[in-house]
């Protein structure tokens, strides 16, 4: 009897815990309203901020990784600052104002005054000059070598005026001088001591809202509130940025209340949502996904132009480079219910390739290819694609790129551990091969797929861009110059000289005036639209769920901290 | 014994070099490129790319870097000593070889497992921080598997064909059949979020101060240790209940009955030590079980160690780490198979090591 009844306490255990992880069904409520902000600040509390990977190291110039950034980006002042809802280069930040030459060359920011470290000493001018030159120092191994593209000089007219010379005008340049500052006073001046420096993983000093306090590896690293921030030290006591590597457990963690803010999946939205305690914020994020689909041969991967800078004629894919099977791949999907069912609902269908945050370079008038299969269905039959053998898969029979008979069989690959692109992957798989396509759809490693991506060995590609920015310039997606097997990001081989031509004339607009570079970005967008080289699938949404332990949270989608040092801990 | 210590540690030297040669090939050349994937951004030139390539040696064929990474030193053609002498790395030019050789100190062979491309931190500093962690949650799991298998798998010998025993057995083949990652996601949700018993994951409840608290210490260790464990007491379970049943049949467990010993002796004290034996041979592969399991679940309750660690140089493609991390496990692995050899001839004193 006795063990009858250990049975059934294990078979009532075993049945709760298969009940929990069952989805209840919920009613979807509308997004939760953020606490009211009490007028009296209320020092004290922590904010504990949940995130999948560690920080690999805390200097601004030798990071790459997005984790890294957000550690050390509460220590290293940088130049200049964002604004947080509409993103654009505002001077918030150490540079106060700033004038440029006629000839739009000359930069000269003035800087704030008062701003020290939190050991006493200044920041100054050398600092950003200091920094600049140890990317230039053949002593350091950073990936930002690039920031200095174009600079002619930075020049220190005082500690608080900086001058800096462009080669040539290009409008996008500000976003090279937004690395953070190092320290110049810590360190040797001729930069020896960058590399393998302390403070690589414990920055003494800061001239941000917290300095460091402690970092334990893959486990958290803590700051504390910096009495001397020259905006106003925090009421905060501290944040603490804890690793969870796994997305079910930050959830569980933030309705527990151990963690007080992560990014949120689609699915872990519900739970949000209905939780009384969390907040959440959802934003249309910079960036987008896309099939991306090679115009050249994966098999012959070419440069796109010689050393003379002409444009080289491709190898061209032979399937394709066909642009009636590129206009028929992109009627043939259904967005709305990709969107639905894959992004559940987190997303919105995009038409080309600037994203309608950035507004004044957007172009609302063209339309995103509408879902019809048999609009589809009619190109492919009409481009001499079609199913002679009655197999369900089309031949070339008299079409424009590939040999007589060949099959429309198409590689398509993503990263596999991406849930999302893989589900993308199996549905497009389906609704091409509906109409004819044979699509091979595989789900290979990061890795390996950059390997993939970068040597132009694929065919079509599901993936995306996140971290736009502000500035509309794309070039290096689209330029034929960066069109380079082995490292070019125009890995689909897309050539196009009207196309080269006017992203060159849209960064280098006298005056670089929005109204005047519109007109470029425009053009640039029909064009994208019509030829194809990527099929945009849908435009990011972002969505940060947090705790209401603070009042003053006021988040934008370009930064949620942007003014923590105003938060106070709710009573 | 100590003739068979000292001859098992020299045939380690051989095996490990074994390990070291067939790990390096396979690493360096899995798909991927480090450089690449730290750099997959376009605003990243591949000039910068190149640089760094070439700074961290990676420019080199595998078994020029393989040679580096065994003795610390670089060969490069031609007289480059100006951009790679530095403070930490000589360099001198043999002009009638017309090559540069470096000497950056290290080598697998003097001890030093290299620097980390991921991070720049030296390799045994990353290992030598994580360990306590991953120990932690290895001896622990390691004790539970033992403390609940071996009762387990005696009891179910013992109590053959009941209830008791078919129990046994189902756990077991869940155990070992229950994909760890989901199992501990059902623990961290029901005892964390629904009852809120437990802490749902990290080592320890992080603070500003990160004091050290026994108490908060073992409830953040309970969770992963029931999942870490939950393989090895199925295993255990099984592998005493087999061996039991063989002793249990033997002349001397019968006439110990025969003579009215009390059951509880009989199997406790009798049938158990002469079990035991055998368990020796598995304690080595178990420990190795335990630390490659530790990898899933240090990964989903962000337990801060090792295998966690391994797992994501593996991913950034961080060729020192993953190659010193497994140069560890493999030591770790000889030494635990050598200490089970060592522990079953001092239990059994038939066997003469």
């Amino acid at each position: 009897m006795k063990n009858r009844k250990i049975s059934i306490l294990a078979a009532l255990l075993v049945s709760a815990l298969l009940l929990a992880a069952c989805p209840q069904p919920v009613p979807v409520a509308e997004t939760a309203l953020e606490a009211p902000a009490s007028d009296a600040a209320v020092q004290g509390g922590v904010w504990v901020e949940g995130s999948s990977a560690d920080a690999t190291i805390l200097n601004p110039i030798l990071a790459s990784d997005s984790a890294s950034f957000d550690v050390l980006g509460w220590f290293f002042p940088s130049l200049l600052g964002q604004d947080p809802f509409s993103g654009a280069i505002v001077p918030t930040e150490m540079a106060e104002s700033w004038d440029v030459s006629e000839d739009g060359l000359i930069w000269t920011f003035h800087l704030q005054d008062g701003v020290m470290w939190s050991d006493g000493e200044q920041v100054t001018a050398d600092d950003f000059k200091f920094t600049y030159d140890a990317i230039a120092s053949d002593l350091v191994e950073t990936p930002r070598k690039a920031n200095l593209d174009n600079i002619a000089s930075i020049d220190v007219l005082d500690p608080l005026t900086i001058q800096v010379t462009y080669e040539e005008v290009k409008c996008d340049a500000l976003n090279n001088l937004g690395l953070g500052w190092l320290p110049s006073h810590l360190y040797a001046e001729d930069f020896s001591d960058v590399m393998d420096s302390p403070l690589n993983e414990e920055p003494a000093v800061s001239a941000g809202p917290f300095i460091f306090n402690e970092w334990i590896r893959d486990d958290n690293a803590t700051v504390l509130r910096n009495d001397t921030y020259w905006k106003g030290a925090p009421n905060m006591d501290g944040w603490i940025y804890k690793i969870v590597p796994d997305a079910g457990a930050r959830l569980a963690q933030l309705q527990t209340g151990e963690l007080d803010l992560i990014g949120v999946q689609p699915e872990q939205l519900t739970t949000v949502q209905l939780n009384p305690d969390l907040n959440l914020h959802k934003f249309q994020d910079d960036g987008y996904s896309y099939i991306g689909l090679n115009q050249a041969n994966p098999e012959n991967p070419q440069a796109g132009q010689d050393e003379d800078g002409n444009l080289v004629e491709q190898d061209p894919h032979p399937i394709l480079s066909d642009l009636a099977v590129r206009q028929a791949i992109a009627h043939a999907l259904d967005y709305d219910t990709i969107i639905e069912n894959v992004y559940l609902g987190q997303g919105y269908q995009i038409a080309a390739n600037v994203l309608p945050a950035v507004g004044w370079a957007h172009d609302p008038s063209l339309e995103p290819y509408a879902f019809d299969t048999d609009r589809a269905a009619q190109i492919l039959d009409d481009a001499g694609w079609t199913d002679g053998d009655g197999d369900g898969v089309r031949e070339c029979n008299g079409c424009a790129t590939a040999e007589a008979g060949a099959s429309l069989t198409i590689r398509l690959q993503t990263n596999a551990g991406n849930t999302t692109r893989e589900d993308l992957g199996a549905l497009v798989q389906d609704q091409l091969n509906s109409i004819g396509f044979d699509i091979q759809f595989e789900a290979i490693e990061f890795g390996t797929l950059v390997g993939e991506l970068l040597g132009q060995t694929f065919d079509m590609v599901i993936i995306g861009w996140t971290g736009l920015g502000t500035d509309p310039n794309d070039d290096s997606f689209w330029h034929s110059k960066f069109d380079t097997p082995g490292s070019g990001f125009n890995f689909v081989s897309y050539q196009n000289a009207r196309i080269d031509e006017l992203l060159e004339q849209a960064v280098s607009v006298p005056g670089c005036a929005a109204e005047d570079r519109a007109p470029f970005y425009q053009e640039i967008q029909k064009i994208i639209h019509d030829d194809i080289p990527y099929v945009f699938v849908t435009g990011s949404v972002g969505n940060t769920g947090y705790s209401k332990k603070f009042n003053g949270t006021e988040p934008g989608p370009w930064s949620f901290y942007h003014n923590v040092e105003t938060w106070s801990l709710a009573q | 014994m100590a003739r068979y210590v000292i001859r098992r540690l020299l045939q380690a030297i051989p095996t490990l070099l074994g390990v070291s040669v067939i790990s390096f090939v396979l690493v360096y050349n899995s798909p991927g490129d480090p450089i690449l994937i730290r750099t997959f951004d376009p605003n990243i030139t591949q000039e910068t790319r190149e640089i760094l390539r070439r700074q961290l040696g990676l420019d080199q064929p595998w078994a020029l870097q393989y040679i580096g990474w065994l003795t610390g030193v670089t060969l490069r053609n031609g007289d480059v000593v100006a951009e790679f002498d530095r403070q930490d790395t000589r360099c001198s030019f043999a002009a009638a070889l017309n090559t540069t050789f470096c000497d950056n100190g290290g080598g697998i062979l003097r001890g030093n497992l290299g620097t980390s491309i991921a991070t720049n931190q030296p390799v045994w500093e990353r290992l030598v921080e994580r360990m306590p962690a991953t120990f932690e949650l290895s001896v622990s799991a390691l004790f539970v598997s033992l403390l609940l298998g071996v009762p387990l798998g005696v009891l179910s010998a013992v109590r053959q064909a009941s209830l008791f025993d078919g129990s046994v057995r189902v756990l077991a083949v869940v155990g070992n059949a229950l994909p760890s990652f989901w199992f501990g996601l059902m623990l961290i949700f029901f005892f964390g979020v629904v009852l809120g018993w437990l802490p749902t994951g990290g080592r320890r409840t992080v603070s500003l101060t990160n004091e050290f608290d026994l108490l908060d210490r073992v409830r953040h260790l309970i969770l992963p240790t029931i999942i870490l464990a939950f393989g090895g007491i199925a295993g255990i379970s099984r592998f005493m209940r087999t061996e039991t049943l063989e002793v249990i049949r033997t002349d001397y467990i019968r006439m110990a009955k025969a003579k009215g010993v009390p059951a509880n002796r009989v199997w406790f004290i009798h049938a158990l030590r002469n079990a035991l034996i055998p368990l020796m041979t598995i304690l080595g592969p178990t420990i190795f079980g335990v630390l490659t399991g530790a990898v899933i679940v240090e990964t989903i309750f962000s337990w801060p160690g090792m295998g966690r660690m391994t797992f994501s140089a593996a991913v950034q493609r961080d060729y020192p780490t993953v190659l010193g991390a497994v140069m560890f496990f493999a030591l770790l692995t000889i030494l635990g198979n050598l200490l089970s050899d060592i522990l079953y001839g001092v239990v059994d004193p038939r066997v003469r090591l």
